[in-house]
């Protein structure tokens, strides 16, 4: 069963990209999705297919690591696996790029099999893993994922929000502090603050952008302490 | 007809179709990894957030994080003329939403695989649709995404403090497990690869030894 789930989600998710991928050769003309790295290790391999196959298949190895491992796939199958290997597949048939990864039909149909049949290898892969050395993998990754949400991901932020300057910083802390108080946790009030101060900064003054972000997020925080019962605890 | 297929897969109403597919595939594989423990096609760090959010029932970490991810990339993605997959569908739609949905309860969708790919595809034709909206509306230099520069830089950075983290983790599991870290950390260091997945693995392996030996 979770094979052929595995199967379903590679091909959608691994055709869809990969026909994203090739629209990144028609920019501005067309809206792409992907990433500008995969445009440029796609181009870094000039079309030679051994380069394609071999670039996802270190990449692929990576992934594998940590699927058996940890259960998680890694960004890198969709952002470098996949493109690269249809790309290598098609690159067999017809040398020429501009008939083939420019071409946003046959990568979709080219790269939902390769998505398939990662994304099955991958699954499959993992569950070769007896379950106590799971167990683990879980045990040892569990603390050191609360230690990196509370409190490396806030102080990380936050770090990054004082660098940028002191309307930022100011509005990162004060967002960041507000955030920690109602949610017990800093990194999404730190997030809006960079992203409200920074727009203040650059505007040299509030602007209609930041107005809206201000009031949504000040409607945020309180409803969310409203509801996690901050307001009755400070007594109202 | 060679031309007409490559004119319909270029055109600008089949991007949300393209948006719609990719998302039901990354969700559906987050329902996987909900139900079996494997899937999600995310960086190791960003599905712990999810997991400790699963083992916990607190979301926010998750929520804040990716869903900061997902406007952020959204807003650049018409004015670049590209999308980032890595930030919006991977990290905002994979683990931003599906945390949103656990935390207001609404375990059923993703728990059921056939709804988790239904709500994919909704969403990213939803935001395919705003995406084209957007790119459309905007004048060539209308609307700036100020910060998220700055909110990409951090993310990047924080995913590097993982992998000490786990080497941390594995000495203080036991003596086993931390030598197992060190010499898979070690050796993923010379062959210049991620040491998160060496450290792990490195572990695993040692920790196999103990139990089996």
């Amino acid at each position: 069963m979770l094979i052929l789930y595995a199967i379903i989600v590679g091909f959608l998710a691994g055709a869809a990209v990969s026909a994203g991928a090739a629209r990144m050769y028609h920019i501005p003309q067309t809206q792409a999705m992907g990433a500008f790295r995969t445009l440029g290790e796609l181009n870094a391999c000039q079309g030679d297919r051994i380069s394609h196959f071999s670039f996802g298949f270190g990449f692929l190895l990576n992934s594998a690591a940590a699927a058996v491992s940890t259960g998680a796939l890694t960004q890198d199958v969709l952002h470098r696996v996949i493109p690269n290997f249809s790309a290598g597949i098609l690159l067999f048939k017809n040398k020429s790029i501009e008939e083939t990864l420019h071409n946003p039909y046959k990568m979709f149909v080219v790269g939902g099999f390769v998505g398939a049949a990662v994304l099955a290898f991958l699954v499959s892969l993992s569950s070769l893993v007896p379950t106590e050395v799971a167990g683990i993998a879980k045990e040892i990754l569990t603390p050191a994922a609360n230690l990196m949400i509370n409190p490396i991901m806030p102080i990380v932020f936050l770090l990054a929000a004082l660098d940028a300057g002191k309307i930022t910083g100011t509005w990162a802390v004060i967002f960041g502090g507000l955030a920690h108080i109602i949610m017990g946790n800093g990194t999404p009030g730190i997030i809006l603050g960079i992203l409200i101060g920074q727009s203040i900064a650059d505007n040299k003054g509030l602007n209609k952008t930041s107005i809206i972000m201000i009031t949504i997020s000040v409607l945020l925080f309180i409803s969310i302490a409203y509801f996690r019962g901050i307001f009755a605890k400070l007594g109202f | 007809m060679q031309m007409q297929r490559q004119t319909l897969f270029l055109s600008n109403w089949f991007f949300p179709v393209l948006v719609g597919l990719a998302c039901a595939g990354i969700v559906g594989a987050t329902s996987m990894y909900i139900n079996f423990g494997i899937g999600a096609m995310n960086e190791i760090f960003i599905v712990q957030l999810l997991d400790a959010g699963l083992q916990s029932g607190d979301y926010a970490a998750a929520a804040g994080f990716a869903a900061g991810f997902l406007i952020a990339r959204v807003l650049e993605g018409p004015l670049v003329g590209l999308l980032d997959i890595g930030g919006s569908l991977m990290t905002g739609v994979g683990i931003g939403i599906p945390a949103l949905l656990l935390a207001s309860g609404y375990m059923f969708l993703l728990q059921d695989f056939w709804l988790a790919l239904g709500l994919g595809l909704l969403i990213g034709l939803i935001i395919g649709v705003a995406i084209i909206v957007i790119r459309k509306i905007i004048p060539e230099d209308g609307m700036s995404a100020s910060g998220t520069d700055i909110m990409m830089g951090a993310g990047n950075a924080l995913g590097r403090f993982l992998g000490p983290l786990i080497i941390l983790s594995a000495i203080q599991y036991g003596m086993l497990t931390g030598a197992g870290a060190i010499v898979g950390a070690g050796l993923f260091v010379y062959f210049k690869k991620s040491i998160i997945g060496g450290a792990i693995l490195g572990a695993m392996i040692f920790g196999a030894i103990g139990i089996y030996i």
